[in-house]
């Protein structure tokens, strides 16, 4: 078995506690980090839209156990955003040290958007109103900041796989 | 050649796992497998468990002091509001020690003045919601308790909301704010009854199936209907009208109701034991 496949679970399972302990009681505006879509996009922003729709299945799976929202609604949310993640940073050739950060938090806030259409496409209600934009933005921000130390974590945890495409510092 | 076959193998990935959470979530919509997804999640939520409240412990300060900082204006106003509803209910100035043990009964859940036949389980929430969609929270008993899916939770005011998932020792608990909540209520002046649905986070529920004939005051209290087949044991207060309008030629009013129970300062609830008769 290569070492991501033991690595990237043991990170989304860290994330997981850190999401539900920590950054759900650290909130602006009532909205919080969203950690578990941050880690497909570093994903995606690191080694490629392949692996950014893995470790967002993944790690929507994993947050879904914990829901009560229909069960792989987040696991296809994630995929989403890991696989676009992965696209929009292969078109820059050269990066300087803030456009993954930045990436981060432009996906990030792309994502919450691409999260409410998948969820009211399956038929949860209401989500898609004023309070929408408030989300995106808080998320963006606390997702940015966060990224400057998910990042090192995600390469860590997919390091020894096979060689990720080079376009990120 | 090389950078289609990449591109390929993205694209046949991504479609593979779309496709697989699509059958994942049609699987879990038919309640397939004898709710085999309604399982796991259970055992997740009591596997999680213990993990999650050694990390609440090494975490609470750092959550705390985030408080602190950016709520503390809003801890200055609820203190503000609870001693201004201190003063009306005593109605003349009373000494410290009265102050502190009025206090003390405000504060205190145990002496429900609603259902006090109904057996009940005082619990703790344990957990803001997970996800920033989801209006909901964890709380620290589950089936050991006795705690079954769809029952009620209460807190001194009234309605919370109900419980929509189990484990042996956890239940998570939809909040009456969700806006995929509903209950059926009974306005206590008129007797009318309609069904009254989540508006979201800070947002006044709205009430629907109200005759536009019928006279509604404003701050009515609104209480659960207790009809045949309601999900809901009777005369549970839930809001009090904060707006009704009968535009001339509609059906039904619009009526918008505030809830008396302020769901994002609950600390302690309490699961009403009690099951709709099939």
């Amino acid at each position: 078995m290569s070492v991501p496949a033991l690595k990237v679970p043991l990170l989304i399972i860290g994330a997981l506690v850190i999401q539900a302990s920590l950054l759900a009681d650290l909130r602006l505006f009532d909205v919080s980090a969203e950690l578990m879509m941050l880690l497909p996009i570093c994903a995606g922003v690191l080694a490629g839209p392949d692996r950014g729709a893995i470790v967002g299945f993944a790690s929507g799976i994993a947050l879904d156990l914990l829901l009560s929202t229909p069960f792989g609604m987040s696991a296809l949310a994630y995929t989403l955003v890991g696989y676009f993640a992965g696209l929009v940073q292969g078109t820059i050739l050269r990066a300087a040290w803030w456009i993954p950060v930045l990436t981060a938090a432009g996906a990030s806030a792309a994502g919450v958007v691409v999260y409410a259409l998948v969820a009211s496409g399956v038929g949860q209600s209401g989500l898609i109103n004023g309070r929408l934009w408030t989300i995106v933005g808080v998320v963006a921000l606390f997702n940015g900041v966060l990224s400057a130390a998910v990042l090192p974590l995600v390469r860590w945890a997919l390091a020894g796989g096979p060689a990720p495409r080079a376009f990120a510092t | 050649m090389a950078l289609s076959r990449r591109t390929g193998r993205s694209r046949f990935t991504l479609i593979l796992l779309v496709l697989t959470s699509i059958t994942v979530i049609t699987l879990d919509f038919r309640g397939a497998g004898g709710g085999v997804f309604e399982d796991v999640r259970e055992r997740a939520l009591d596997l999680f468990a213990p993990v999650t409240d050694a990390a609440d412990s090494v975490f609470d300060p750092v959550g705390e002091a985030w408080n602190g900082v950016f709520k503390y204006g809003d801890l200055e106003e609820e203190n503000a509001r609870l001693k201004e509803q201190l003063a009306e209910l005593q109605g003349d100035r009373a000494s410290i020690e009265e102050t502190e043990q009025a206090l003390e009964e405000l504060l205190d859940q145990s002496s429900l003045s609603y259902a006090r036949d109904v057996p009940q389980v005082s619990a703790t929430v344990i957990s803001s919601p997970l996800s920033n969609f989801e209006l909901s929270f964890e709380i620290d008993k589950g089936r050991d308790a006795g705690i079954k899916e769809g029952m009620t939770v209460v807190a001194g005011r009234g309605l919370v909301g109900r419980v929509v998932r189990v484990s042996d020792g956890r239940s998570v608990v939809e909040l009456l704010t969700d806006r995929d909540f509903a209950v059926g209520v009974r306005l206590a002046t008129s007797g009318e009854v309609g069904i009254a649905a989540g508006g979201g986070r800070d947002q006044p529920m709205r009430l629907s199936g109200i005759d536009p004939g019928v006279d509604i005051r404003r701050r009515e209290l609104v209480t659960t209907s207790g009809l045949p087949q309601s999900a809901f044991p009777p005369r549970i207060p839930v809001g009090r009208i904060e707006e009704a309008v009968s535009e001339r030629g509609e059906l039904e009013q619009e009526v918008l109701l505030a809830p008396l129970v302020d769901v994002d300062q609950l600390r302690f609830v309490k699961v009403l034991l009690w099951e709709a008769p099939s």
